[in-house]
């Protein structure tokens, strides 16, 4: 193991003390809808510039990845992704929750988190500088499709009425094209209004579509949000370690692919979950309920985004490009800092990044004990609150949440506006998610496909540009798996159920 | 459940309406300046259209999926839910964040209270409501260090 | 109904807690004289970036002269369009400022409808600038500004330059180099200068038009020449686009600005101080580390001279580059 003499230092009271209160407070951090993982990075950066470098990254880190795991408490018990991470959490974890199982939800997101948070460090630990050529190899068009892929589980998320569901899709792809284009310089779709100029933003859209049609429901109707079978039932630990056991393939994938998303720069702990989820349904066993509240579901977006932490870490330490956007912030304090990141800071000053890599590990696994406690205390209070406290103080808490995001009351509006209109054509068949994912994947797409046909134009090889690279190939051929296999495997079961009739 | 499915008309207004801002995108892309920036908003406008189209031909030839079920719940509170959130959020820059969340919280309380108020009831949850509200003000005020607005009215 | 009540009580206290933590935080009394308490610096970009990152290394040099912190908080949206938009409304009491950039507020309000004027913003003034720079890989086959001219020339349009955004300083600085070398490159839009620079690794592109600020912060990169009137010290061994016989001197410059309604003395005051950090010399090695360039246009004269003069310099480039009508 590298440097275990930096395992000691990372052991310092102070070290440990800085690892604990960071996971603790980004757990809460994050599990406020609004707060995002960058927002509580950025808030202790001047704090750090009086300590020792190892120690802040230390603090910075287990606060990251403490908001990656606090996201899923208000993703499961209200539907509403604390974080855009935590995204495909609600797709399994709200059923779930609603099935009365909301404490076994969130022991299943603490073990997952810590186990995809752990995969991530060791990464970080032991391959750093060969996988960040990763996020070199990751071009405009590799992003590209990338993107397509990730809007391709629009076909898998809206069962049911898959016209309604590209309609959406579409819908929330043009609803990222509000606000001044990147690529181009225009300003699009805002006519006229001040308020639209910064365009949709992501968080404020997330809480709104998410968590208003929630509140609408709740409001409309007396009876408890969450029904609670019985009394304590302690944390349900060891039926989710026999699950979890029992779906080892899936939570390890998710940590991988997790911790591949976190080395490419600009995607995070939303694009990995939504992939790792999109893979685990596609090779869900038969009998698994994606979508209705299977843990597995869970597992894979919960250790997914996680894993985004040690992975982001990569590149921002090895090339100096962040890999995630919180990541974008600690590389801001390490300049203030003096500490020039790089290859060599692993061999120059490698008594700062491994006594931090170890300080990461550590967090992570300090994570387990207080995010099943926090989490405990969670739960019971969001199922004992009596229901006219529970909606004023969510409404007030996506209030507040979604202004903190840039300081602009327009946010709120826009939340409280989208929450409304989506809550109307929820009636209708119209889900969110569809609407969510275009939103998300609509900038990445557009800008990689204006670079790629740019630089293609440029080499007058377009066509060698989006289907002649070697990754781009790949994720193709996901791509067209994912969306054919469904349909190949029913026809299949067609065939032989004809035979077996004949 | 019903035994035949429902027409689902408001499928079908839904989809008509997503066609007309379809049409907007488009009209609006007309006036950039850089045709770059128009390739996006065309293309997926065209997919949002084409499945918009596609979903009403459905409905048309009596295909078209289970519309909602019947509405269950309070239409008036619902309404009032939002309109509650809206009306408090954009006087905030006028009566400051407190000014605005604690009436807001307040309305809200009576909007999704069911049970009777009973006198435990009457003390406790207003100061619950205060609690939370003034906690997460300090929490986002002074400890993540968010301008919250202050009110133009209570300005000097 | 037992567990309800200890669960209310239980979060009400512990909400309770926290307000009491709240009202023990507030600052200590004030001194009698100003500034009397944080001062509230605006940032109208996200965190991370360069402004960013410039206002972190002003934060303890203007704690330690002047005792109060300078509270960082951001406004990001427009590519700071919403910040500046919204500047005048703030509270003109002496403790709001915000960060202002160049050529972005001169740009912005010709090319759209952005919310304000360049008139609007009240500067005091500007402390740096980033030179537009073009960078390349250590490894790459340019070794000198040229060898890209001539490849350039000799492959029309197959130059292909990364940059941040368009319509932005880099893209106008790729403009007037097509111009005034006499070739024809390819510009490519990228989020944000790290995403540029990520590109220029990946060799998706030959070169990045970025600033000297990306190669004193990443290693394996150098400079083929900088936009500036003398060779910067950090890179001594970098030509000026001068010296290779193109005007180009350009870049991204940042300054501080108030709320109109903010009165005079205090507007003077609020610059004798930034002037005192700006002018600090361990404060302007930490800048030239970094790969900035120093500049010191005060509140008056010469910030007015000098806005005025590269309004008008910056609105001629941006017209032969067809990014202004």
């Amino acid at each position: 193991m590298a440097g275990l003499e930096h395992l000691l230092a990372a052991l310092t009271p102070i070290n440990l003390a800085f690892a604990l209160f960071g996971v603790v407070a980004g757990t809460v951090i994050g599990a406020i809808p609004g707060l995002t993982a960058t927002m509580s990075v950025a808030v202790l950066v001047p704090l750090t510039f009086a300590m020792p470098t190892s120690s802040a990254l230390i603090l910075m880190g287990a606060i990251y990845t403490g908001a990656i795991y606090g996201g899923a408490y208000s993703a499961i018990l209200l539907n509403t992704p604390g974080t855009p991470s935590a995204i495909a959490t609600t797709f399994d974890g709200y059923p779930l929750a609603k099935k009365g199982d909301g404490d076994y939800a969130i022991t299943i997101a603490c073990l997952a988190s810590v186990i995809g948070g752990l995969v991530g460090a060791l990464a970080l630990m032991t391959l750093a500088p060969p996988l960040s050529q990763v996020a070199l190899a990751f071009g405009s068009v590799e992003y590209f499709w990338l993107a397509i892929f990730g809007l391709s589980l629009i076909a898998a998320l809206s069962e049911g009425s898959l016209l309604k569901g590209v309609a959406g899709g579409a819908l929330g792809l043009l609803l990222s094209c509000i606000g001044v284009a990147e690529v181009a310089g225009d300003v699009r779709l805002t006519f006229g209004l001040q308020t639209l100029l910064s365009g949709i933003q992501i968080v404020a859209a997330l809480i709104g579509l998410y968590s208003i049609p929630v509140l609408i429901d709740l409001v409309a109707q007396p009876g408890h949000h969450l029904q609670v079978d019985s009394g304590s039932r302690g944390f349900r630990l060891g039926e989710a370690v026999r699950y979890l056991w029992g779906d080892k393939i899936n939570t390890i994938r998710s940590a991988v692919i997790g911790t591949v998303v976190g080395i490419l720069p600009g995607a995070g702990g939303s694009i990995a979950s939504l992939v790792s989820y999109s893979e685990a349904r596609r090779t869900a066993k038969p009998g698994q309920a994606y979508g209705k509240g299977e843990p597995g579901g869970i597992i894979a977006s919960e250790s997914a985004n996680n894993a985004t932490v040690g992975g982001g870490f990569i590149p921002t330490l090895v090339l100096g490009i962040p890999g995630t956007p919180p990541d974008a912030v600690i590389l801001g304090a390490l300049l203030v800092q003096g500490v020039r990141t790089g290859p060599s800071l692993f061999t120059n000053q490698g008594e700062i990044v491994y006594t931090f890599i170890w300080g990461l590990i550590l967090a992570t696994i300090l994570m387990l004990p207080t995010g099943l406690f926090i989490g405990r205390y969670a739960y019971r209070t969001i199922i004992t609150l009596p229901k006219a406290l529970l909606v004023p103080a969510i409404a007030f808490m996506t209030i507040i949440g979604s202004y903190a995001i840039r300081n602009n009351i327009s946010d709120v509006i826009i939340m409280i506006v989208l929450g409304g209109l989506g809550w109307i054509i929820g009636r209708f068949g119209f889900t969110a998610s569809p609407i969510v994912l275009g939103l998300i994947l609509g900038p990445i797409a557009e800008s990689g496909f204006v670079q790629a046909w740019t630089i293609g134009t440029a080499t007058d090889d377009r066509f060698g540009m989006f289907f002649g690279r070697p990754i781009s190939i790949a994720i193709i051929v996901f791509t067209l798996f994912t969306l054919l296999s469904p349909l190949v495997l029913a026809r299949l079961q067609k065939i032989k159920e004809q035979a077996h009739a004949d | 459940m019903p035994t035949e499915p429902r027409s689902d008309t408001g499928g079908a207004v839904v989809s008509a309406i997503l066609i007309g801002v379809a049409c907007l995108v488009i009209w609006d892309s007309m006036s950039y300046m850089d045709k770059d920036s128009a390739v996006f908003p065309r293309t997926f406008a065209g997919v949002l259209i084409v499945a918009s189209a596609a979903y009403i031909v459905k409905w048309l030839l009596g295909r078209g999926e289970a519309g909602p079920g019947a509405d269950t719940g309070s239409l008036p509170r619902r309404v009032l839910l939002v309109g509650i959130m809206l009306g408090g959020t954009m006087a905030m820059p006028w009566i400051g964040f407190i000014g605005a969340a604690l009436p807001v919280f307040a309305a809200l309380t009576l909007v999704a209270m069911y049970d009777p108020w009973t006198r435990f009831r009457v003390l406790v949850y207003p100061l619950i409501g205060i609690a939370i509200v003034l906690g997460f003000f300090y929490l986002f005020r002074e400890v993540l260090q968010v301008p919250l607005p202050t009110g133009d009215l209570f300005d000097s | 109904m037992k567990t309800t009540r200890r669960s209310l009580v239980l979060t009400g206290a512990a909400l309770a807690f926290v307000a009491g933590i709240g009202l023990t935080a507030q600052p200590a009394p004030a001194q009698a004289e100003y500034p009397e308490k944080p001062i509230s610096y605006i940032i109208p970009f996200g965190p991370g970036g360069e402004s960013d990152i410039t206002a972190r290394l002003q934060q303890p040099f203007f704690k330690e002269k002047f005792g109060q912190d300078l509270v960082i908080s951001y406004k990001p949206g427009g590519g700071g369009a919403v910040g500046w938009a919204t500047l005048n409304t703030l509270k003109g009491d002496g403790y709001t400022m915000m960060g202002v950039n160049l050529p972005h507020i001169v740009l912005q309000p010709q090319q759209k409808d952005v919310g304000y004027k360049t008139d609007d913003i009240t500067m005091l003034y500007w402390f740096h600038y980033t030179p537009d720079a073009i960078v390349v890989t250590d490894d790459s086959p340019f070794k000198t500004l040229q060898d890209l001219i001539k490849h350039a020339k000799e492959n029309p349009g197959k130059v292909i330059f990364s940059g941040s955004g368009k319509g932005t300083a880099p893209h106008l600085a790729q403009v007037r180099f097509d111009k005034l070398a006499g070739v024809k490159t390819t510009y490519v839009p990228f989020k944000g200068t790290g995403a540029s620079v990520a590109a220029l690794m990946g060799k998706q592109v030959s070169a990045a038009m970025a600033f000297t600020t990306v190669a004193a912060n990443y290693e394996k990169t150098r400079l083929l020449a900088v936009a500036m009137e003398k060779r910067h010290p950090r890179f001594p061994d970098v030509p000026t686009f001068k010296e290779l016989g193109m005007d180009i001197v350009s870049g991204a410059y940042r300054g501080i600005a108030v709320p109109k309604s903010t009165p005079e003395p205090v507007r003077q005051k609020l610059t004798a101080m930034i002037k005192a950090v700006n002018e600090d010399p361990a404060f302007r090695k930490k800048m030239e580390e970094g790969g900035f360039a120093v500049v010191d246009y005060a509140h008056g004269k010469s910030a007015d001279d000098f806005l005025s003069s590269f309004a008008k310099s910056v609105t001629a480039s941006a017209k032969e580059a067809g990014l202004l009508k």
